[in-house]
């Protein structure tokens, strides 16, 4: 499309404020975290000075005998075990629905996305009864089940698999492999890029997941970083917004580092928040 | 009714293997719940005694005014800040095709607020507006507004829209933008040929073609307002926010500040129902589009 070099020039312009507004916040952490609290008080736009990114580095890794690497620990665990499970388990319900013309097939597609629409809030509750029952409360198997369950990736999974063209299945038929190997060793290869969009976005919104925790986690020890994050105190009890958001920074920093490093398997989908 | 042969019952075999881990955690994990969550909802409790009510917990939610006061905060953010990000987001994925490739850095930048967590976002966002750390206010006294409070809870309502507008502008954009570049470039070409200018091309070819994306993104956000929970909860740190600020809000603290589960649970029903109701329209169109192209 041709512009008019002054339209052209308008149009950068407020791109380029728009811009400034998206990283803002990521710049006023940034800097954050090279102060103490009274230089936070001070309100100025620029880093620290002298610095305590120092200090605060390691007052978040010290406070409380380093609670905060256990929470990266439980992090990394939550959402690699979870996203893995979930997508792999997805991957295989991907595949019955493509290959094979079996009875409830419709009915049982639509009663599953029908689920997907109903919200964690209405799920977690009740989860939290039947976690009581059996005794699965501050537990890690607590946080890690319920992703195993990812109706998101069942319903991108079987559009994966369409893509798998028949010839594929029936030439390996043909040659008498049978149903497991077929899945595994001829059609696997086959959605891999699709499984690894789907575990990179089941592994941030692990993640980023709060409620669940907030609800099934009682024990430090046993947080995930984006809920340890929002309990840093003082032994008083008073909120520490240094190491706060310090802590933050490092919450998101593995974030940012996936999503800049593999931006090209990060297709943005259709994707409920 | 399909035909039923010997095939056929060996491929349902099959294909039920595939789906049993699936079917378990989600029988396990989100029917059986949901199931329990309806039983708790008809049962009356106090501590950890429980009787058979039946309605009398939605009876009651019904004439609870907490409850539906809940519901203004979600009913502002879809009346305002929902139309106020999908028509930001379309006008910005018509400026990023303005440049060459679409602008891949700008697309960027505008994504990066979605890749991080809403809790961390409210965080930051609230100390931006706090009285003690905000670097808004030097700025304020720069023009004579000395002694400004920023997060007030009035002015909550406010703040929620620009967390949520920052998140969530620059995803959408980018959705829409894929939406935009798979429309044919002869369309707007012979547009061009026949004298029509930007604007015009934009609202007469563009636009009609946007409506059924946009529609499904209006549901989508329709639903997350509906929800909304983390970014009200890290302002409630800095501010004093009432215990049902948002439908979420009041049903986590009913069961977990004030222990009454059943009742927590009857209000999670509901929001369920009326998450569903929004939903069914992307339902129908989901189901065709993945089952109708093959079998």
């Amino acid at each position: 499309m041709k512009l008019k070099k002054r339209s052209y020039v308008t149009i950068t312009i407020v791109l380029v404020l728009l811009a400034a507004f998206f990283i803002f916040p990521f710049y006023w952490l940034t800097i954050g975290t090279t102060k103490n609290v009274s230089q936070l008080f001070q309100k100025s736009l620029l880093p620290g000075r002298p610095s305590h990114l120092q200090s605060n580095v390691s007052g978040v890794f010290s406070y409380q005998n380093g609670v905060f690497l256990s929470w990266m620990a439980n992090s990394f665990l939550y959402a690699t075990v979870g996203a893995f499970g979930g997508v792999f388990i997805a991957s295989l319900a991907g595949y019955a629905f493509r290959r094979y013309d079996f009875i409830g097939k419709r009915f049982l597609f639509v009663l599953v996305i029908a689920f997907a629409m109903v919200p964690g809030f209405a799920t977690t509750l009740p989860l939290f009864m039947m976690y009581r029952d059996l005794n699965l409360i501050d537990t890690r198997l607590a946080v890690i089940l319920p992703s195993f369950v990812n109706i998101f990736g069942v319903y991108m999974m079987v559009s994966y698999w369409n893509q798998v063209e028949d010839e594929v299945f029936e030439a390996a038929t043909i040659d008498g492999a049978n149903d497991l190997t077929i899945f595994w060793k001829i059609g696997m290869p086959n959605v891999i890029p699709g499984f690894i969009t789907l575990f990179l976005l089941a592994f941030v919104s692990m993640w980023n997941n709060f409620f669940l925790p907030l609800v099934v986690i009682n024990s430090r020890a046993r947080m995930p970083l984006i809920l340890g994050i929002t309990t840093i105190t003082d032994p008083q009890g008073f909120p520490v917004y240094n190491l706060t958001l310090t802590a933050s920074f490092f919450t998101i920093l593995p974030l940012l580092i996936m999503f800049v490093s593999l931006q090209r398997y990060f297709k943005p989908q259709m994707y409920m928040r | 009714m399909t035909w039923i042969n010997k095939a056929r019952l060996k491929a349902t075999l099959k294909a039920y293997l595939f789906l049993a881990p699936f079917l378990i955690v989600f029988i396990g994990l989100v029917v059986y719940p949901i199931g329990l969550g309806v039983r708790l909802s008809l049962y009356g409790q106090r501590g950890a005694r429980m009787w058979y009510v039946g309605l009398e917990n939605y009876q009651r939610i019904l004439s609870d005014s907490m409850f539906w006061e809940s519901f203004k905060i979600p009913l502002f953010l879809l009346l305002v800040q929902v139309p106020v990000m999908l028509i930001l987001a379309t006008g910005i994925a018509l400026l990023y095709e303005t440049r060459k490739n679409g602008g891949p850095l700008y697309r960027f930048i505008y994504y990066l607020p979605y890749t991080i967590p809403g809790i961390v976002s409210g965080l930051v966002w609230s100390y931006i507006f706090s009285d003690s750390m905000s670097p808004l206010l030097p700025a304020l006294e720069f023009f004579g507004q000395t002694g400004v409070k920023l997060l007030t809870r009035s002015n909550v309502p406010g703040i929620l829209l620009v967390v949520i507008l920052w998140q969530f502008t620059g995803y959408t954009a980018f959705l829409v933008y894929s939406s935009l570049i798979a429309i044919p470039k002869e369309y707007s070409e012979a547009a061009q040929l026949d004298g029509a200018g930007f604007w015009q091309i934009a609202f007469k070819i563009k636009l009609p073609l946007l409506v059924g994306p946009l529609i499904t993104l209006f549901i989508f956000n329709a639903i997350g307002a509906m929800q909304v929970f983390n970014e009200p909860w890290m302002l409630g740190n800095l501010v004093v926010l009432p215990l049902n600020y948002t439908p979420a809000m009041y049903i986590y603290n009913s069961a977990f500040s004030q222990g009454r589960f059943t009742y927590a649970a009857a209000m999670g029903i509901i929001l369920a129902v009326l998450t569903c109701g929004f939903s069914w329209y992307i339902l129908r169109s989901a189901g065709r589009q993945i089952l109708g192209r093959r079998h």
